[in-house]
């Protein structure tokens, strides 16, 4: 590790939303050449921080160090400009754009008189790529690489911006295990070479295998900057929360009603010929890799996607196509994409729990507004949504509410099964662990829970039996209790019992 | 960093200070506050005809045509499409009830066959976007310019005229004083107003508008949401249409071009109105006012009906900035 002045510094930052702290003196300091993990729930100020270190946002107070140097970044580009690039959830690459345009796009574009310097450009491109051990086809688009091969053009855009602060925010939710890995192959390359990097993650088994230090954050106050050697997970946990850890997760249940829901021999894009069953009470995980068919799966069930051929049975009757009829007949589904799939952002949490509530509560097709109403504070009482008022837009809210409100609205319906896809995503400890024990309390009820998830810690914690799918098909079934990381990761692969 | 919703303490104070101000004062305060400048500035040129009972009603009379087509825009920029075919619709909905009350058709039976056209307009529109997919522009750019066609046909490219004089008065009588197209216009806003508010359909217009695929997941049969939409779209800008032509006592293939543009514009200038920045029937009537104050009082200055045009446009772009400025400032 270089000795030395920090590459970047924040001191005692203070931020305020319409008067409510977002940060209240919050602290960081990032080194060359470590990978730092910058810790906390949903609403401990990790982004509105990471907005300020990058120009998004202007600190109310605090100051902000640069090779020691104190910086203001009116903008992104002058972060940038400082070699302080953030990378964002969102992949930020371009669909309808080469890679090679993609890695130099702006000011970075070799160009002579108004044109662009095609050969340059790729040749460039050829070479940052390969720094990064990576071979993508250079005028491929970027909207038909893999999620990881985005992650990999954006990784080579913030070195062609000669990026020294590297900021990572959830580069892993969209990715798989193998995809993982060599991600941090790619981002312990660039820490050997002495890049700063700050590694947002909720992931802390991640955290533990990649980072050197971290820092926990919590109520937009610092809480504690160690090296990752000296801590330990469970510590981790009760420094974000605040509060011992506890279980994450709920004790399973006996999971043994009747067959609420079964599936015949279901054919769709990936998904070939699955049988599968689900009973009342009980909560079945579904686990492969990414492109497995899992998430296919459950938006076959759920009439999202047209079925090629097959049928769902919903206690003994076939379900009819479309989402309507699927939901009419008790299965609901909350999808994968929170924000494109789940939520509207720009509406009110009211006008999102309303929409697939409104036949229920209306009459000739007038909505009863005072039922709604009542919909709703009874899901964000139920759900404890953190919110100034029903009125609020979900888009202020942190992800975690924005995904109680996809629940509130689906749970207002009084599914029989629950169909979630990876109901757990970029969502923080407290709120993963409330989750849990939802599910759990709806499968008690009588729910049938049916969960995606590519998390295989999460997948044994909250099912009771697990279904593992690899290339469309089922390659492996286990009772959640006697399941064991190695045992699922084979099905994962493709090893049958 | 306060979103600019609340409009009254700031302005007030920024109105004393003047000059530079008031460019701030139209971002905090949005689009309601320029109309209430607007009526200002053409109240203080001329206090003897501006405000009078007169010229207000003529001002109400000049916008109720255009408040029923903007009413129609306002419902397709719902569900986040627009419709380029309202103008068009409502000048071949008016020819033909026109030529059929000159054939000697009743007028109960011409009005409604005018109507039907209208909504058979908009069901194509609706077929074309929600079922075969096309986009908004493309599908409502191609029916304006055939129905254009075929209200050139109907009309034989002339003006109709010579109605029966009970036609007429629809568009030129009045009640208490006041225009029927004005009451018209106040109905089928409220009526409008209503379904996108307090219906199940109209909550679903909304939700698509939204986020089709949220919705579409929920449950919503956003095919049907979009078709249903540009159906009534259609529907009412014939409304528009055959009360244009009894008001004018004749029909012709360019009536009302100025509707569909003043319409978008109208429904844009209304988004401005709401924080959330979606289109709504109390903004988009709001833009109407604008619209139709900016018109009138530039007539009463005498102001070259070209210059008009051209200053509708920057008020245009000064809304949608204002708007856009607004976002940025969450």
């Amino acid at each position: 590790m270089t000795a030395g002045v920090p590459l970047l510094e924040a001191h005692d930052i203070v931020k305020r939303f319409e008067g409510q702290y977002a940060l209240r003196g919050a602290r960081l300091e990032l080194r060359a050449g470590e990978v730092h993990a910058l810790l906390g729930e949903n609403g401990a100020g990790k982004s509105t921080l990471i907005k300020v270190l990058t120009g998004i946002y202007e600190a109310d107070s605090g100051e902000i160090r640069r090779d020691g140097q104190p910086v203001v970044f009116d903008n992104v580009r002058e972060a940038n400009r400082a070699g302080v690039v953030a990378l964002y959830q969102e992949l930020s690459t371009i669909p309808s754009l080469t890679v090679a345009e993609n890695i130099l796009l702006g000011a970075q574009m070799p160009r002579r008189g108004g044109f662009v310097q095609w050969r340059e450009l790729r040749a460039r491109a050829r070479e940052i790529l390969a720094g990064i051990n990576q071979r993508i086809p250079l005028g491929m688009l970027a909207g038909d690489l893999s999620p990881v091969q985005q992650t990999m053009v954006a990784f080579a855009r913030a070195l062609a911006l000669d990026a020294s602060v590297l900021i990572l925010d959830e580069p892993t939710a969209s990715l798989t295990d193998t995809e993982i890995e060599e991600l941090f192959k790619v981002v312990r390359t660039l820490r050997d070479r002495g890049v700063g990097i700050l590694y947002v993650s909720h992931r802390l088994e991640e955290v533990f295998e990649l980072c050197d230090r971290l820092t926990v954050m919590r109520n937009g106050e610092t809480i504690v900057t160690k090296d990752v050697a000296d801590s330990h997970i469970d510590e981790v946990i009760s420094l974000m929360v605040g509060r011992d850890a506890g279980e994450m997760y709920p004790d399973r249940g006996d999971g043994g009603g009747d067959v609420v829901l079964s599936v015949h021999a279901l054919e769709g894009r990936r998904v070939q010929g699955v049988d599968l069953e689900v009973r009342a009470g009980e909560v079945l995980g579904i686990g492969g890799l990414a492109g497995s068919g899992r998430s296919e799966l459950l938006r076959l069930i759920a009439g999202a996607q047209k079925r090629r051929g097959g049928e769902v049975l919903v206690g003994g009757e076939a379900l009819r196509p479309g989402v309507g009829a699927v939901l009419d007949a008790g299965v609901a589904l909350v999808p994968e994409e929170r924000r494109s799939q789940g939520v509207i952002v720009g509406a009110s949490i009211l006008d999102n729990i309303a929409v697939p509530n409104l036949s229920s509560a209306s009459r000739f097709g007038w909505v009863n507004t005072t039922a709604i109403a009542e919909i709703a504070r009874r899901g964000m009482a139920d759900l404890k949504i953190k919110a100034r008022s029903p009125r609020q837009h979900v888009g202020e809210l942190s992800g975690g509410n924005q995904q109680k409100v996809v629940l509130a609205k689906m749970l207002a319906r009084r599914p029989r099964v629950l169909l979630m896809d990876e109901p757990t995503r970029g969502i923080d400890v407290g709120t993963k662990a409330e989750i849990y024990r939802l599910i759990r309390r709806l499968a008690s009820e009588g729910t049938a829970v049916i969960a995606v998830s590519s998390e295989l810690p999460e997948l044994i914690g909250m099912s009771d039996r697990i279904v593992i799918m690899h290339e469309g098909r089922v390659s492996g079934e286990v009772d959640a209790a006697h399941a064991d990381d190695e045992l699922l990761l084979s099905y994962c692969y493709g090893k049958s019992e | 960093m306060a979103t600019p919703a609340s409009n009254t303490p700031t302005s007030t104070v920024s109105i004393s200070a003047g000059g530079r101000s008031v460019g701030r004062l139209l971002l905090q305060s949005g689009t309601v506050v320029a109309l209430i400048l607007l009526i200002v500035f053409f109240f203080a040129m001329r206090p003897d005809v501006f405000l009078t009972f007169t010229n207000v009603r003529n001002i109400l009379y000049q916008v109720s045509i255009l408040a029923i087509i903007a009413g129609a825009q306002t419902v397709v920029m719902v569900v986040g499409d627009f419709d380029l075919s309202v103008g068009a619709t409502s000048a071949l909905a008016g020819a033909v009830t026109g030529a059929l009350l000159i054939g000697g058709v009743p007028i109960p039976m011409a009005i409604i066959v005018g109507l039907i056209v209208g909504l058979l307009i908009g069901v194509a529109n609706g077929l074309l976007i929600a079922y075969l997919r096309l986009s908004a522009f493309v599908a409502t750019l191609a029916t304006m310019t055939s129905v254009i066609g075929l209200a050139y046909l109907v009309t034989e490219g002339t003006t109709l005229f010579n109605f029966p004089a009970e036609f007429n008065n629809l568009g030129q009588g009045r009640f208490l004083e006041i225009p029927l197209p004005v009451y018209f216009a106040i109905v089928i806003s409220v009526v409008l107003w209503l379904v996108l508010r307090f219906t199940t359909a109209g909550r679903r217009w909304y939700a698509t508008g939204g986020n089709a695929e949220v919705s579409r997941l929920s449950g919503v049969n956003v095919k049907r949401a979009r078709f249903i939409a540009f159906s009534v779209a259609g529907l009412v800008s014939a409304i528009g249409g055959i009360l244009l032509a009894a008001r004018l006592g004749s029909a012709s293939a360019v009536q009302g071009e100025d509707n569909m543009m003043f319409s978008v514009a109208a429904v844009f200038l209304g988004m401005t109105v709401v924080r959330s920045g979606v289109a709504n029937l109390g903004g988009t009537m709001v833009g109407v006012a604008i619209i139709g104050v900016m018109s009138n009082g530039l007539n009463i200055l005498g102001v070259n009906a070209y210059v008009q045009q051209v200053l509708t446009g920057l008020i245009i772009i000064a809304a949608v900035t204002l708007s856009s400025l607004k976002t940025r400032e969450r």
